[in-house]
């Protein structure tokens, strides 16, 4: 992939009762067209919590703490794309709430090892969830992406799959972790892939390779640089997240 | 109302000095109508009660606030008003050649700013005055809401500023050899003193001042209570008094509430009224918690869920500034930061079902509290507890949590405490689960500034179910 030399786009950030000059400027997440993929609104807050783990001097007490905001977040936009039905009920002082409730099973999948580092953040909304786990590693030889180890619920072909990992360049684990889910029987459009940052080159290639699977990412970045690394990006997530 | 005033005085005071001056709409101006709201506090009765040294005011003043028993009636002793003494004085006091019982020992000029601020509503430091260092000490006491305060001290109705302030002025009468008896007993007890100075100082200052000042004091009172608390009649008037006060207090309070009311349905909710978007998810949640077969467990953990995403939506409307960082790529991003502190107040007890929710945004944020309740037979909000962090003022946004908000009687309540306590009407943003319309037409017509972040609006008054659900009790 080449290195992406495009402006990223600034906007005044703010609620909408705010004034334009009384909302600061930031670079929000670069816009892609692509009807399967949602970005979390980009919220000031939001912002300001990818800004913190962004910040190379952040430790990592706070490095953990704020990426686990922001993938809560994720997680609860992710929950928004499974199947409800209506479910009225009534409340304890009589009156009738017009409800919802959700259809069909979950499971997690993490792409070890920096996935696994969002899996506090699916348990903090899905207090007993099923969390399968992919190992994909780059073989020597090839240069490839290769699978070295998988462990996942017997019956995933019948549950909804959240898949997880933080940080997506050229996404070649995550299109082999989707290719193995498929193998084991999960259909495309039960997959929800959660993401914190992206690149707009691998996201798009992602998004057209899988046109049925739905992407949840909070942040589009500007693009890779000669090595694929995402920029301005926010270093190497596990280590960041297990051992820095 | 108060904002255009504050403008119009701050334009002209540009014009005298030659500028140019541009005039910039306040936004309070363009809101047509922006309603008054006056806590129950906010015109507090003062009641003197004076009378010579020993003659039983103080326990006049507990007597009256042991038999109406209500946290609104406070005693407020003329006795902190104590000018510190310099050296020499003190030397002289320490003699028992110091006049205390001459109005010139007395602070009249702060006493009177205190009133007044406490007659606005407004948080008095009260000074705190040793009898045995004979000075003021570095602290002070606040007093903060009380409804009926009573104003005791020899010189209670001495200055006439201070009269101007009072609602009802009394003089208490008592023997003069029974006041001399009961002076000799408190003060070896209470300030340390020995007989013989106690003796030295009732004829040289007390006796001679009783004359001169204190006495003539009854000629402006409204009632002369001779033997103190043994005169039930007098007691009986005095507490029919206040409670008349505090009677007519709570129907203005209760009537000023319901006048909010019908001016708010015919508007629409206002912009800064700010409701969590009701995805799948969300309505998800939500029907657990308002299920009633829904287990406790499974109650708390989505009423814990849903508090934390209400907590990040109030987040979003703290002020933020633009912030370069540089990531481990040694790449620039323009992000963002909070402008400065964020702390939060908890309206007890429905606030407290927020907290869990609280800790996973903002682990370490600093946390005030505030119990209001709703009396059981008028329904009328009351302020029962405050202790909010010292620095409240200072910070840049205070989120003020509350698990329902219905009539909004006790969140106005809540934001007028927040504003009495130097806090910008515009820093405050009110998190709550549930909200009637009429409480958020009834809030945001009297505070426009103040962002409301709502989980779900109901049409109705609703019972506080929710904090009941979580609490279990």
């Amino acid at each position: 992939m080449s290195t992406t030399s495009e402006i990223a786009p600034t906007k005044c950030v703010g609620p909408d009762y705010r004034a334009e000059e009384q909302k600061p400027t930031a670079t929000v997440s670069t816009a892609v067209d692509l009807a399967n993929v949602t970005v979390l609104s980009q919220t000031p807050q939001l912002i300001a919590l990818l800004s913190i783990i962004r910040d190379k001097r952040t430790d990592r007490g706070d490095f953990i703490f704020y990426s686990n905001r922001i993938i809560r977040l994720l997680v609860e936009e992710g929950l928004n794309h499974l199947p409800t039905i209506e479910h009225p009920v009534t409340t304890p002082v009589g009156r009738v709430y017009d409800g919802l409730a959700f259809q069909g099973k979950i499971c997690g999948v993490s792409i070890m090892r920096a996935g696994e580092a969002m899996e506090q953040g699916l348990r903090d909304c899905c207090r007993s969830v099923r969390i399968g786990k992919i190992l994909i590693q780059r073989d020597e030889e090839t240069a490839q992406p290769k699978l070295f180890y998988d462990k996942l619920p017997e019956d995933i072909a019948d549950r909804w799959v959240l898949l997880l990992d933080p940080m997506f360049a050229t996404g070649g684990s995550a299109i082999m972790a989707v290719e193995v889910l498929k193998s084991r029987g999960v259909p495309e459009e039960r997959i929800i892939f959660l993401n914190i940052l992206a690149s707009p080159e691998g996201i798009s290639n992602f998004a057209a390779k899988f046109p049925k699977l739905r992407t949840v990412t909070a942040f589009i970045d500007q693009g890779l640089d000669d090595k694929n690394y995402i920029v301005p990006g926010l270093g190497d997530f596990g280590d960041r997240y297990y051992s820095m | 109302m108060r904002g255009r005033g504050d403008t119009r005085d701050l334009v002209d005071s540009l014009k005298g000095l030659g500028g140019d001056v541009r005039v910039v709409e306040h936004p309070d101006c363009t809101i047509a109508k922006r309603a008054h709201y006056a806590p129950p506090w906010a015109d507090v009765s003062i009641i003197g009660i004076a009378g010579s040294s020993g003659s039983g005011k103080s326990t006049l003043s507990q007597a009256i606030v042991k038999k109406l028993n209500l946290p609104w009636v406070v005693i407020l002793s003329i006795d902190s008003f104590y000018k510190s003494l310099d050296e020499e004085a003190s030397r002289r006091a320490f003699r028992n050649e110091y006049d205390f019982d001459s109005p010139e020992a007395l602070d009249f000029d702060v006493l009177v700013e205190r009133l007044q601020d406490l007659k606005a509503g407004k948080r008095a430091e009260i000074p705190v005055y040793s009898f045995e260092k004979h000075a003021r000490l570095d602290r002070t006491t606040a007093i903060y809401s009380p409804h009926v305060l009573i104003l005791e001290g020899i010189f209670a109705l001495y200055d006439p500023r201070v009269l101007k302030l009072l609602d009802m002025k009394i003089f208490c009468e008592a023997d003069a050899d029974t006041c001399l008896s009961r002076r000799i007993l408190r003060d070896v007890k209470d300030r340390g003193r020995d007989i013989d100075g106690i003796i030295k100082q009732w004829f040289s200052y007390v006796k001679p001042n009783f004359e001169k000042f204190v006495d003539p004091q009854r000629k402006v009172a409204d009632i002369i209570i001779p033997r103190g608390v043994e005169n039930h009649v007098a007691m009986t008037m005095v507490t029919q008094f206040i409670q008349q006060k505090l009677h007519e207090k709570s129907r203005r309070h209760r009537a000023a509430l319901t006048r909010l009311e019908s001016q708010a349905l015919t508007n629409p909710l206002s912009n800064k009224v700010v409701l969590l978007d009701p995805t799948p998810q969300l309505r998800g949640m939500n029907t657990l918690i308002h299920d009633m077969d829904t287990s406790t467990a499974d109650f708390i953990f989505y009423f814990n869920r849903f508090c934390t995403l209400l907590i990040e939506k109030a987040m979003d409307n703290i002020p933020f500034a633009s912030t370069t960082i540089t990531t481990p790529l040694n790449h620039c991003y323009a992000g963002l930061k909070p402008r400065g502190e964020v702390s939060a107040v908890v309206v007890l007890r429905g606030g407290a079902a927020l907290e869990a929710g609280l800790k996973r945004v903002l682990p370490d944020c600093k946390t005030g509290r505030v119990l209001i309740q709703s009396n059981l037979r008028t329904g009328e909000p009351e302020l029962h507890y405050l202790a909010l962090p010292k620095d409240i003022a200072a910070h840049e946004a205070v989120l003020l949590l509350d698990a329902q908000m219905s009539s909004g009687g006790s969140a106005l309540m809540a934001v007028q405490v927040l504003v009495d306590h130097g806090v910008k009407a515009d820093r405050i943003v009110l998190a709550t689960y549930s909200a009637g319309r009429l409480g958020l037409h009834r809030l945001t017509t009297v505070f426009p500034e103040v962002t409301v972040v709502v989980g779900n609006v109901i049409q109705d008054v609703e019972e506080r179910w929710v904090e009941k659900r979580y609490f279990r009790c």
